[in-house]
């Protein structure tokens, strides 16, 4: 179990709570207490939530990429002992579950398996960053591809690239009608993707030529660009799930990265 | 006696940039429209975009044109014909916004909406038309009345599906250049389908308490003046909203 402290920022107040209650609800985790303001940035939510430490990821990238969210933080609560002072005299909330909700989707990558589980720390920690100086980003993602275990580097690129993904999409794409997959894949997945690599595109299938972030017989961190991806055209494509398979990578001897799209 | 008709080429170019300059800020404002959370975000969206299209585009882009054609004659308008073309105008793009203006894209919708948008364009021109008070009386090429009303629709939906389904600078700049050539492309037709016969100088009812060139041009500056600031504000808003989205 973990209790985390979130604090969303959103553009406007009405049914803020009920439809992130209903997020926080549906990865596991229970809603202790809240708190809404308002400022002239927005409103912004600060809540109290309580679950399983191996969903806490899962959660996690349900905010990065609700539609309502236009910025996020989560910590572990108690790490801040003003805020909990701040929220001692709140009255605890009780969040139910509504029923006729469809069971979160949790993909391969988000399974509880502590091997797979990305730095979210160190993904967390350089995000401002990517921001700040995207689309020169590649000295940030090789720095994280360098400074995580072996273990988690593809999945905490992947969690880059999938949170990248999201906020370019609601920066640049979101305006229009909501986009078929291979129309997506056209009109947002490929110049988006341009801007950071060289790529081909044929139907479903993409290729990063020369990734910068997969060495020849050394390391694969292509998994950014499938994250970025999903990130990029999982909201496009709403209510299905984007889904990016991997399929060869220059780090193995392949003349190109090449990925997969379905949904 | 049929009339000649001439146009101030200067006046012609200007009602076309008014026209894309009405859709550039309307398509700007419509395509937010699947955006809004709220009945009330909605409402607000479509009702800005429908003015802008409706009012901009259509209705001071009519006017325009209006003053760019010479026949000769002193021309006044009927107040009431033209305040219905303009509501006319405002409530079929508006009808067309809201019907496009969904999450989710459909041909049936596209045909609906781009129908919507054209007949207004036609329906607004045509009342326009009847609101001109002059010694003369008008008479219409039904083949080419038909086919400014064709123009206006195919055009529109071609608009729409651009400003609704590309993405990047293309979608707006191309959307509104096809929408301008909508509206402009019905008038001019609709114009070249009239022909005014003298009817020996008797002038209708009403002709002196008409509104002239002037009170109208007064009017339509009014209604540019207004889009470039609504323009340039939801540029100002967008880019201030793009800067929050964090990461
Ligand atoms: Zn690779």
């Amino acid at each position: 179990m973990v209790e985390l402290e979130v604090q969303v920022l959103s553009d406007r107040r009405e049914g803020l709570l009920a439809e992130l209650g209903r997020a926080v609800v549906a990865n596991g985790f229970s809603l202790i207490r809240q708190r809404l303001t308002q400022d002239s940035h927005g409103a912004w939510l600060t809540m109290i939530v309580r679950g399983p430490s191996e969903q806490r990821f899962a959660l996690e990238e349900t905010l990065g990429t609700h539609n309502r969210v236009l910025s996020f933080e989560a910590s572990l609560s108690g790490e801040d002992a003003v805020a909990t002072a701040v929220f001692a005299k709140s009255t605890p909330v009780a969040v139910h579950a509504p029923s006729p909700e469809p069971p979160p989707i949790i993909e391969p990558s988000a399974t509880p398996s502590a091997a797979v589980m990305p730095d979210i720390e160190r993904v967390e920690h350089i995000l401002p960053k990517l921001a700040q100086d995207y689309p020169s980003i590649y000295p940030w993602l090789v720095s994280l591809e360098n400074s995580v275990d072996d273990a988690v580097r593809e999945s905490s690129l992947m969690l880059a690239g999938r949170r990248t993904g999201a906020w370019v999409y609601k920066r640049d794409y979101a305006l229009g009608a909501k986009l078929g997959l291979s129309d997506a894949i056209k009109r947002i997945g490929v110049p988006a993707l341009r801007q950071l690599a060289d790529i081909e595109q044929q139907g479903v299938h993409v290729h990063i030529l020369n990734s910068p972030l997969c060495t020849p017989g050394v390391q694969s961190g292509c998994k950014f660009y499938g994250g970025y991806l999903e990130g990029l055209l999982g909201a496009s494509v709403t209510p299905k799930k984007v889904f990016v398979r991997h399929l060869s990578c220059r780090s193995t001897g392949a003349p190109h990265c090449s990925l997969e799209i379905s949904h | 006696m049929p009339m000649h008709v001439s146009y101030n080429w200067l006046l012609v170019l200007l009602s076309y940039a008014v026209s894309v300059l009405g859709s550039f800020t309307s398509l700007q404002l419509a395509v937010a429209i699947p955006l809004a959370t709220t009945p009330r975000q909605r409402t607000a969206a479509v009702a800005m975009a429908g003015g802008a299209m409706g009012l901009g585009a259509i209705w001071a882009m009519h006017f325009i044109a209006m003053l760019a054609c010479d026949s000769g004659m002193h021309v006044t308008y009927a107040p009431s014909l033209t305040a219905l073309s303009a509501v006319v105008a405002f409530a079929a793009c508006s009808a067309g916004l809201m019907l496009v203006g969904d999450a989710l894209f459909s041909w049936l919708r596209l045909l609906a909406a781009g129908s919507c948008m054209g007949l207004g364009v036609g329906a607004m021109h045509y009342l326009g038309m009847a609101a001109m008070m002059m010694p003369a009386v008008i008479s219409y090429n039904a083949g080419l009345v038909v086919a400014s009303l064709v123009i206006a629709i195919v055009a529109s939906m071609a608009a729409l599906w651009l400003a609704f389904n590309l993405r990047g600078p293309w979608q707006m700049v191309a959307s509104a250049l096809v929408m301008g050539f909508a509206v402009c492309g019905m008038h001019y037709t609709g114009m070249t389908a009239a022909t005014f016969t003298d009817n020996g100088g008797q002038l209708p009812d009403g002709y002196a308490d008409g509104l002239r060139g002037d009170n109208l041009g007064l009017t339509v500056f009014g209604i540019v003046g207004t889009l470039l600031v609504l323009m340039l504000v939801l540029h100002y808003w967008r880019q201030r909203y793009r800067s929050s989205i964090s990461i």
